[in-house]
């Protein structure tokens, strides 16, 4: 099925994406109870490719990014209202599996969180979960996902060892790892090199050039010159007002937005004339 | 925010804008050099490009360090792009000033037909509107102004032209060698013109983000030079 073209509104560059679009969405509006988080928001994320969400912080785009994998459904009180389609699906449509959903679309967060167990045992979890038993398949697949993960090299001897006993850095790529050996589609990473030294920055987003080749990748970042370095498209949303709802101000070519953003808040922002 | 970023970029900017006051100066001072045949003046062209060199090589250091350190983005990014191209044109400006400079030199032996002075001159006074107009527009941001610098070069183009009509009509008994010393001041002239409607088009991207030609590069080529020197022409 294609997906439907996200309607253009005036900063929202539609000539960006060249390939497929993996998420439409479609005036989204979210709410957390009464109060308005979001509005309007209508984007087209494109497939393989790493999309950065920036903004002022309470400019809801890690809500949002939620909302991509429906883990705001586990907030209570919250609801949503517009489209958002997964390949043409609608995620938020009858008879759609949230677990299922996350399994396709996996979530990377700010502090690496890897189960207290093994290095093997965290990356076996997702596919032991989903019905792999097989001792030489689980091998397999764990493996793989080190080796894409860019940490086999560095973990292949020491795989009995407590995955909390790595560094931050090595404990992040471990949970993208476990993320990984499930088979995403979709890569959610909020803020996920904030709480990692520079060295192991780099890595992650050596991997992320490297992992979009095969899965789509959306970050959402504070750091501008990490969504300048490791984006194809980004995304601008700012709250306007104390308590009012957040918006898309303008979705672009990363190149362009930073060099020629069309909308003057974009550029106030990205300049540092306010947040 | 950024409150000493944003000071070094108007810093930055208005250090631009002074050694382009500098480039008006030093390119009046040539031109009255040559047309009064004045040694000095034209000595003292030649001597000030060390500074004008200096300054641009300095600006341009400078502007290198503020991306390196500041990452700027967006219509910072486009300033310090542009106020480093900035640089460069002027410093072109500053070396066309001394060749014309270098002409006194070769011609002020010797007093030449009124008329060639008469129209080096005249270009001169075109050259100078072209240049205090850039350099306003620069200042300001002013994109009309910047607009209009393509319209305010064509005269000086046109003048270059006929110099070479005026040529056509030296006789035998006349100084060739004095004659193409005069001709190409002319065009150092014409030339320096051309790096202001330059600058005018890199401010429209520098306010816009637009890539803008406002030349069709209306630069003349050698041919048509030849034929404007040419006895038929």
């Amino acid at each position: 099925m294609t997906p439907e073209t996200a309607a253009p509104c005036a900063n929202v560059d539609s000539s960006a994406l060249v390939g497929e679009a993996k998420f439409a969405v479609k005036g989204l509006d979210f709410f957390y109870g009464d109060f308005h988080a979001l509005t309007g928001i209508t984007i087209d994320v494109r497939e393989d490719s790493v999309t950065a969400f920036i903004g002022p912080s309470g400019c809801g785009k890690s809500t949002f990014l939620r909302c991509l994998n429906r883990m705001n459904d586990l907030i209570p009180g919250t609801r949503i209202e517009g489209t958002i389609t997964l390949d043409g699906e609608d995620i938020y449509g009858p008879g759609v599996d949230p677990v299922d959903l996350r399994r396709r679309v996996g979530m990377i967060f700010q502090q690496p969180n890897p189960f207290p167990m093994s290095i093997y045992d965290n990356v076996a979890f997702g596919p032991r979960l989903h019905g792999v038993t097989k001792k030489g398949e689980l091998d397999a697949i764990v493996e793989e996902a080190l080796v894409r993960a860019n940490l086999w090299k560095e973990v292949k001897d020491i795989m009995p060892r407590g995955g909390l006993t790595l560094s931050g850095g090595q404990q992040q790529r471990l949970c993208i790892a476990r993320v990984l050996a499930v088979q995403p589609d979709v890569l959610l990473m909020d803020e996920p090199c904030s709480a990692i030294d520079p060295t192991s920055v780099q890595k992650v987003e050596d991997l992320m050039g490297e992992l979009k080749e095969s899965v789509t990748i959306i970050i959402v970042t504070h750091n501008m010159q990490q969504a300048a370095r490791v984006s194809d498209e980004t995304a601008f949303f700012l709250q306007e007002k104390q308590g009012e709802a957040a918006e898309l101000i303008e979705f672009g070519r990363t190149a362009e937005l930073f060099t020629s953003p069309r909308d003057r808040r974009t550029e106030d922002y990205i300049t540092g004339r306010f947040g | 925010m950024r409150e000493n970023y944003r000071r070094e970029l108007k810093a930055t900017k208005a250090e631009v804008v002074d050694i382009g006051r500098l480039i008006i100066d030093v390119t009046r001072d040539a031109v009255v050099s040559l047309v009064e045949g004045d040694l000095e003046v034209a000595q003292r062209v030649i001597d000030g490009d060390d500074e004008v060199d200096r300054r641009c090589l300095a600006l341009e250091e400078r502007t290198l360090e503020t991306i390196a350190t500041q990452f700027p983005v967006a219509r910072d990014l486009r300033l310090l792009h542009s106020l480093a191209h900035v640089s460069m044109h002027m410093e072109r400006m500053g070396d066309l000033a001394v060749n014309i400079a270098k002409a006194t030199r070769r011609t002020a032996y010797r007093r030449g037909p009124q008329t060639l002075y008469d129209l080096i001159r005249a270009q001169g006074n075109l050259v100078h509107r072209v240049l205090e107009a850039m350099l306003e527009a620069f200042e300001q941001n002013d994109l009309d102004l910047a607009y209009k610098l393509k319209e305010l070069d064509e005269p000086i183009d046109h003048l270059f032209k006929q110099f070479f009509r005026e040529l056509a009509r030296l006789t035998d008994e006349d100084d060739i060698e004095w004659a193409s010393s005069m001709v190409l001041a002319s065009r150092y002239l014409e030339r320096i013109a051309d790096h202001a409607v330059d600058i005018g088009e890199r401010l429209v991207y520098m306010v816009t983000g637009e890539f803008e030609a406002m030349t069709e590069h209306e630069d003349l080529s050698e041919q048509q030079c030849d034929d404007q020197g040419s006895p038929g022409a």
